[in-house]
């Protein structure tokens, strides 16, 4: 799944000079994710994983990083 | 983007919003998004004046002489090199007949075709016919909305100076940009979702297109065409009545929007969809307040009414107030400002796909378009030299659904005007529409 993510984020929403270098606790927000990257990147998410994801959790606490990412996902894909 | 000498102003999100729909209607084969206003007169106005106001009106609203421009992804208003002509006086020929004359005159101003990047913003037209007039003001959507030409109108017939000076360009940012800047990033965010996810589940309902029939497409060219209808007092306020007892003080535009959704399903039950839905103002809150924040008649927020609904009026009436007392608990006008800001930023095409249609899915999703612009006053019912005797507006709309219903009292006379394509619809289609409409209306 992270793969999948860093794919998309790396390829469509950000660039960084060095996307291996990007670990996967690093801040995405500080490396450029901005709003319209942002609602970008949960259209993906839903439509990837066939998940609706709350408005109300739509938080930096959940975004941040890769791994912030993942639980977020993983919280609805599971249950 | 720093502001050249010749830009004017930038189309803020929600002109982007009208925008998609010009483009829309233009694809379509159509002239574009353009709204009119006409008052009937009794006499002839004084044309000196009125031209001299239309002048004074261009010189201290220069958005009206402008052309649109693109640049980058924006759009903007930019200075001509050379002002368009906004008035235009129309004379009938002697021995013509003056009522055709006046028709289709207004068919030409309603379909006459101006590149985008060329059109004029706002045009003014008094079409003369022995002893009485129509003075007409077509503008195109995004230079204002029906409420802004509401203004435009009210500055025209200004018989007093100083009042005329009073109305001038408000100094401070468009509603809908303060509007947003009050949301911090996260909440523009989790707003645009709530409208995206209003979006989504209004198109899980296929819309019924009431005059899309299984035909080969027509040789003709698409034209709007236009029929006003006009109640009489007596039984204007029967309506009224009927109105306030099926929803309420607020909710006459609902109880126009319920009739004329039952009327269409009588005249064609056969058609394929789930419900019936229609776009509309957020002017149905409570005192108007803080509205209408997204502007303009062709909104963001729907109408929408299943099939089995349809049938039975009370359960209908009772779905429609308690779909808008959820709109305005959940303030979707306010969710659908970070979504036409996103939305700003896409091509044109884009955007109407994203926002207006379900294109790509099921198609339009608006089983009609929809406008009240309620009780119009306008002092003395007088317009610079001549009375009023009648007002009615126009829209242009787009291919399906091929029908914008619009309504306005004045003089206690509700007047409905029917906006549709030929050949898709007919003067006959209409002629029957209405009397199952006024049947609807003025039930108990």
């Amino acid at each position: 799944m992270k793969e999948q993510l860093r794919n998309f984020i790396f390829q469509e929403l950000i660039f960084v000079a060095e996307p291996d270098q990007f670990s996967n606790t690093d801040d995405l927000l500080e490396a450029g994710l901005d709003s319209m990257g942002l609602m970008r990147l949960i259209m993906f998410i839903e439509d990837e994983y066939g998940i609706t994801l709350p408005d109300t959790e739509i938080e930096p606490e959940n975004v941040q990083t890769f791994d912030a990412l993942e639980q977020w996902i993983l919280k609805y894909k599971q249950g | 983007m720093s502001k050249q000498p010749d830009m004017i102003e930038a189309l803020n999100f929600a002109d982007s919003f009208t925008l998609a729909m010009d483009d829309e209607i233009r694809r379509d084969g159509l002239a574009g998004s353009y709204g009119c206003f006409a008052l009937e007169l009794e006499s002839i106005p004084d044309v000196i004046e009125l031209q001299q106001r239309v002048a004074e009106f261009a010189s201290r609203f220069p958005t009206s002489t402008a052309h649109l421009q693109q640049k980058g992804r924006r759009f903007y208003w930019v200075k001509r090199a050379q002002a368009p002509q906004l008035f235009f006086h129309h004379i009938a020929e002697e021995g013509h007949d003056s009522k055709a004359f006046q028709q289709q005159t207004i068919q030409q101003i309603i379909n006459e075709k101006q590149e985008r990047d060329q059109v004029t913003p706002i045009e003014f037209h008094l079409i003369n016919q022995p002893n009485q007039s129509i003075f007409l003001m077509r503008w195109i959507h995004p230079f204002c909305d029906a409420g802004g030409a509401n203004l435009i109108l009210q500055y025209l017939y200004s018989d007093d100076d100083n009042q005329r000076k009073k109305l001038g360009k408000p100094a401070v940012k468009a509603l809908v940009s303060t509007q947003l800047a009050k949301y911090s990033w996260w909440k523009k965010i989790s707003l645009f979702f709530k409208a995206k996810r209003y979006i989504d589940t209004l198109d899980h309902l296929k819309s019924i297109q009431p005059f899309v029939k299984d035909q080969a497409p027509s040789t003709s060219v698409p034209n709007l065409h236009y029929t006003v209808k006009r109640l009489t007092t007596e039984q204007t306020t029967q309506v009224v009545k009927q109105a306030r007892k099926h929803v309420g003080l607020t909710g006459t535009s609902l109880y126009y929007i319920g009739c004329l959704m039952r009327a269409l399903d009588k005249l064609h039950p056969e058609t394929q969809g789930d419900a019936y839905c229609t776009p509309y103002a957020f002017n149905l809150r409570k005192q108007r307040a803080l509205t209408p924040v997204t502007g303009n008649h062709i909104s963001a927020l729907f109408a929408q009414v299943p099939r089995k609904i349809i049938q039975n009026r009370e359960k209908l009436f009772t779905h429609l107030k308690q779909q808008n007392m959820d709109v305005i608990r959940q303030q979707l006008d306010y969710a659908f400002l970070p979504l036409m800001w996103a939305g700003s930023w896409l091509s044109l095409e884009e955007y109407g796909k994203i926002l207006r249609l379900s294109h790509g899915k099921d198609g339009e999703r608006s089983s009609f378009w929809f406008s009240d612009i309620g009780k119009l006053e306008i002092p003395n019912d007088h317009f610079i030299g001549a009375n009023i005797k009648a007002v009615f507006h126009i829209c242009q709309v787009s291919t399906p659904p091929a029908l914008a219903f619009l309504s306005c009292i004045y003089k206690n006379q509700l007047t409905l005007s029917y906006n549709f394509i030929q050949p898709m619809i007919s003067k006959n289609d209409i002629d029957k529409l209405h009397t199952l409409v006024l049947a609807e209306l003025l039930s108990e």
